[in-house]
């Protein structure tokens, strides 16, 4: 049989123009197919963590240097151990005194002196305090090391308390601590420290302005001489500098820093709360009502820590947590509802803090104890844990990729002695964590019995709030105003 | 430094000959000490490995790897801000800012944060009068996820009427609440208008509140067809990435959608007046009188931009500069003070707002604002000053490079400001080597008096 020469040429039209436009059409099909659903991820990147390296000076200086190149400056963090904990009883606040007062005056320089010469190396200086350590941060361009290092020693050796800086630091505190009780988070939150840590050192950090007027020059110098010691700090510094540079410089300008023998200061952890205890403090003119719930957990030395994490996550780490999915996208209760754990040296607190409508108060409180409960009852699905196990290892280089996150991270782990599993096997304490471990740890801890802090207008909530069975009443200060039991005064 | 100086101290006390024995010790020494101060001039010059792209659809991409991490920032920006809206349309771009994340076609409401949130990254959005941002920081194995996301709004974002009054209302909610908590908005509004006499730059990102009432959902899809368009964006992805990859990822996921329309010229632009003016509002919201002042200064393209720069840090960055020093320290006479250069599009300004507790103290802080804006005209500057603020300076600018997503954003922001990508480089040095006579020059030749001062009283 004789091919039909017609034929051909057909089947040549076809293959020269039909058969690129099917091939065209076909690939923008599937080009468009790969629109309809998420790609999925490639595997998980190595994290080569920054190496910690360390060593102790001769003084007991303990010093830390993380390696990074990636800009021209350097950060520093001196932490010394002591924090608002080891305030004496009747002067709650002197830790945060003597740490604010360090950058007002050293040597012959004056507070502007010594700010001008830290801006004169691009430089910022920043002091923070918590119950068990009090913070300096210092970042500076990084041909300025000796310069830093210079006025820091300055602030250390030959510190300054005149009159008239003593004077403005009290003012500014003064100032401060009054700015933020208008701050209804703030003020939930320190009522349910002052009754988590009641009869516990951790307590003097919650302090009201009225104890800074106590503060004298005589106590600081005290404070000062007796805890601002080498041998009670640490110094952690990030920038292009390997740990030999750092402890020659750093000995350079500080091996005349003298030692002190120290009392062990160790602090016992405070006894959680063993039921559970609705309070109401009375915030005029606040438009919402600010839930805290809270009660002292685990150590964060605690085999617990990274199934605690993962809790965590699971309860109100993020919007897509239960918490957040429950009370604001189902419910429609609450604008904000989320958790965390604080962490001290000895001890713990797991909160819970949502903003909520006024007139739902009391389901909102309830919806967030159902919350607890179930976690304790019930194992956390698979796909749940995974995404909260997702989420703790997709953050950790987010954080640490910020130098203030990281080097807060370092001195943390030097501070609490948590030892090398809290930042090389980051990954794999996460990673390792099951749902059985995560149950637990959920059950081990006093969830159920946590305190509820409710701050909020009395004017627009009174009625809502007498819900409640029972309920304390409180001003802004702190002071018990009035108990009520069904409505009732007690 | 301090070592070489004693050695050379030692030699000179013993009256050495310089032999060729001293040439080998000291000269290996010296090549020692050479290389610090070297790096140090070289670090001027930051270094930012960058690759840039265009994709047949008009969408700008720039790249940049860095390996310290494994994670990843993307960036996308829009050439479209405020100053793009017409009068009765306020507040659609940040309208649109919003509801970008409130589904497309393959996305459905709120899955893209909830996405961002399950990999533990972090996201954003900005609209600003010239521009509106949107990013995001993921571990790097989640690169073509967030590029999927974002090409998904790019082309796709659902527009209906339910989710723009949802929106709308929202914003008018929120415009309510930055009146209840900022009593001085009133005020920094109008000085706003003073400023910018022309409505195209002076009115609010956020909108008014009856223009927002108003905005159809036709209005919100025209805005999104005519300016959120591939030619009329960047996209910037900085960090833990192969760029081989990273471009092939792009390709697939951008390259296919529709290039838009041109986008819409701007409105003709009113020259703004360059008569001073003093203005005064009456407000019953503020416990406490004060002031707006504003110098028009030289475009941010223009060389006078680096020495006004300077200025900015000499007056107003830190504790120990001139007018801190002035208002809190030597005479106390302000409660709060703020200042900075603000650019909008091609247009910078100088914006200082004081408050103070009473009107004498108004009056004596504006007395010596311009002391000391006239002591910048008529004396040279010291050179430690000058270097303070250069410092202060450097340290912001390095801080563009600290993480990934600074980067990304300083990348996309100097695209869409039309800077040359190729100048970053050498751009710092150009501030650094400002000297006390530009110093002066640009006072003079800025800080005029046609300025804008607008003085709040209480009614």
């Amino acid at each position: 049989m004789k091919a039909n020469p017609k034929n051909h040429n057909n089947l040549k039209t076809f293959f020269l123009f039909f058969l690129p436009l099917l091939v065209f059409a076909s690939s923008l099909l599937s080009q468009e197919r790969f629109r309809k659903s998420p790609p999925y991820p490639d595997p998980l990147a190595k994290l080569n963590l920054p190496e910690i390296e360390s060593y102790t000076l001769s003084n007991g200086l303990s010093l830390s240097v993380i390696y990074q190149d990636n800009i021209p400056t350097i950060s520093l963090k001196l932490v010394i151990l002591t924090g608002e904990s080891a305030s004496p009883e009747a002067l709650p606040g002197l830790a945060t005194f003597t740490a604010y007062m360090l950058s007002r005056g050293a040597s012959t320089l004056s507070s502007s002196e010594i700010e001008e010469r830290i801006e004169s190396i691009g430089g910022g200086f920043r002091t923070s305090i918590n119950p068990d350590y009090s913070v300096f941060t210092f970042t500076f361009l990084e041909e300025h090391l000796d310069e830093a290092l210079d006025i820091l020693s300055k602030m250390i050796l030959q510190p300054r308390f005149t009159r008239i800086e003593i004077a403005n630091v009290k003012r500014f505190m003064t100032y401060d601590t009054l700015r933020k009780t208008s701050d209804p988070e703030f003020i939930a939150k320190r009522h349910l420290y002052r009754l988590l840590f009641k009869n516990h050192p951790y307590k003097k950090s919650t302090y009201n302005e009225d104890v800074i007027k106590n503060l004298g020059q005589k106590d600081l110098l005290a404070f000062f001489d007796k805890y601002y010691r080498p041998n009670n700090a640490i110094l952690v510094l990030t920038g292009n500098l390997n740990l030999s540079t750092a402890s020659r410089k750093v000995s350079s300008y500080l091996n005349t820093w003298e030692r002190k023998n120290l009392n062990d200061s160790f602090i016992p952890p405070p006894e959680p709360y063993g039921e559970k205890k609705i309070c109401f403090i009375d915030l005029p003119k606040a438009k919402d009502a600010t839930i805290y719930i809270g009660n002292v957990v685990l150590a964060p030395t605690s085999p617990d820590f990274f199934p605690f994490l993962v809790l965590n996550q699971v309860l109100g780490g993020t919007p897509n947590s239960r918490l957040f999915m429950n009370l604001r996208e189902s419910k429609e209760y609450a604008y904000l509802a989320f958790s965390e754990v604080e962490f001290f040296k000895s001890c713990g607190v797991f909160l819970i803090r949502a903003k909520v409508r006024p007139d739902v108060i009391r389901e909102s409180v309830q919806e967030c104890f159902k919350v607890l409960e179930n976690i304790t009852k019930r194992r956390i699905p698979s796909n749940e844990l995974e995404q909260a196990k997702s989420y703790l290892i997709g953050n950790f280089p987010l954080k640490i990729e910020i130098r203030e996150e990281l080097l807060s991270k370092v001195s943390e782990i030097k501070a609490f002695n948590l030892g090398e599993n809290h930042w090389s096997k980051y990954y794999e304490n996460i990673m390792f964590t099951n749902s059985k471990k995560v149950f637990e740890t959920a059950q081990r801890y006093p969830l159920l019995t946590s305190v509820v802090v409710i701050a909020g207008d009395k004017n627009v909530i009174i009625d809502h709030v007498m819900e409640f069975d029972e309920i304390d009443m409180y001003d802004i200060k702190g002071n018990l105003v009035q108990s009520f039991k069904k409505g009732v005064i007690k | 430094m301090l070592f070489l100086k004693t050695l050379m101290a030692k030699i000179s006390k013993k009256r050495l000959v310089f032999s060729r024995k001293i040439l080998f010790l000291i000269l290996p020494l010296l090549l020692l000490l050479t290389p610090p101060i070297l790096k140090t001039q070289e670090k001027e010059k930051l270094s930012l490995p960058v690759k840039y792209f265009q994709l047949k659809n008009g969408l700008h991409v720039i790249l940049s790897e860095d390996y310290s991490l494994p994670l990843v920032s993307v960036v996308v920006g829009y050439n479209v801000g405020s100053i793009n809206e017409q009068p009765g349309k306020t507040g659609i771009a940040y309208l649109l800012e919003n509801l970008m994340f409130q589904g497309s076609r393959n996305v459905s409401r709120m899955q893209h944060m909830s996405f961002i949130n399950r990999i533990g990254g972090e996201l954003s959005a900005t609209t600003t009068p010239d521009k509106t941002l949107f990013y995001q920081r993921v571990p790097s194995n989640q690169l073509a996820r967030v590029l999927w996301l974002e090409s998904d709004r790019m082309r796709f974002l659902e527009i209906s009427a339910f989710k723009v009054e949802q929106i709308k209302e929202v914003l008018i909610e929120e415009i309510k609440r930055r009146k209840a908590n900022d009593p001085y908005r009133e005020s920094s509004l109008t000085f706003d208008q003073l400023l910018y006499p022309d409505f195209t730059y002076s009115h609010p990102v956020i909108g008014n509140e009856t223009d927002i009432r108003n905005l159809t959902v036709e209005d919100v899809r025209d805005f999104y067809s005519a300016y959120y368009t591939p030619n009329n964006a960047v996209l910037c992805v900085a960090g833990n990435i192969d760029t081989r990859k990273t471009e092939e990822e792009i390709r697939k996921y951008f390259e296919t959608l529709p290039k838009g329309e041109d986008i819409p010229p701007m409105p003709p632009l009113k020259t703004p007046s360059q008569k001073g003016m003093v203005k005064s509002l009456e407000n019953s919201l503020v416990s406490s009188p004060g002031f707006h002042l504003g110098y028009r200064i030289a475009s941010p393209m223009s060389d006078d931009f680096y020495p006004l720069k300077i200025i900015e840090y000499i007056l107003l960055h830190g504790e120990a500069s001139r007018l801190y020093r002035r208002l809190f320290k030597r005479e106390v006479i302000a409660i709060q003070l703020n200042g900075s250069i603000e650019k909008r599009k091609n247009i910078a300004t100088l914006r200082i707002f004081v408050i103070n507790s009473n009107q004498l103290l108004v009056e004596r802080s504006q007395r010596a604002i311009f002391s000391e804006i006239n002591r910048l005209k008529s004396r040279i500057i010291q050179e430690k000053e000058i270097r303070r603020s250069k410092n202060m300076f450097k340290m912001d600018y390095i801080n563009h490079y600290a993480t990934s997503l600074n980067k990304a954003l300083f990348l996309t922001e100097t695209f869409l400001s039309k800077q040359s990508l190729d100048d970053l480089p050498e751009e710092l040095e150009k501030y650094l080597s400002v000297t006390p006579y530009d110093i002066l020059r640009t006072s003079k030749k800025y800080f005029t008096q046609e300025r804008i001062l607008l003085n709040i009283k209480i009614r």
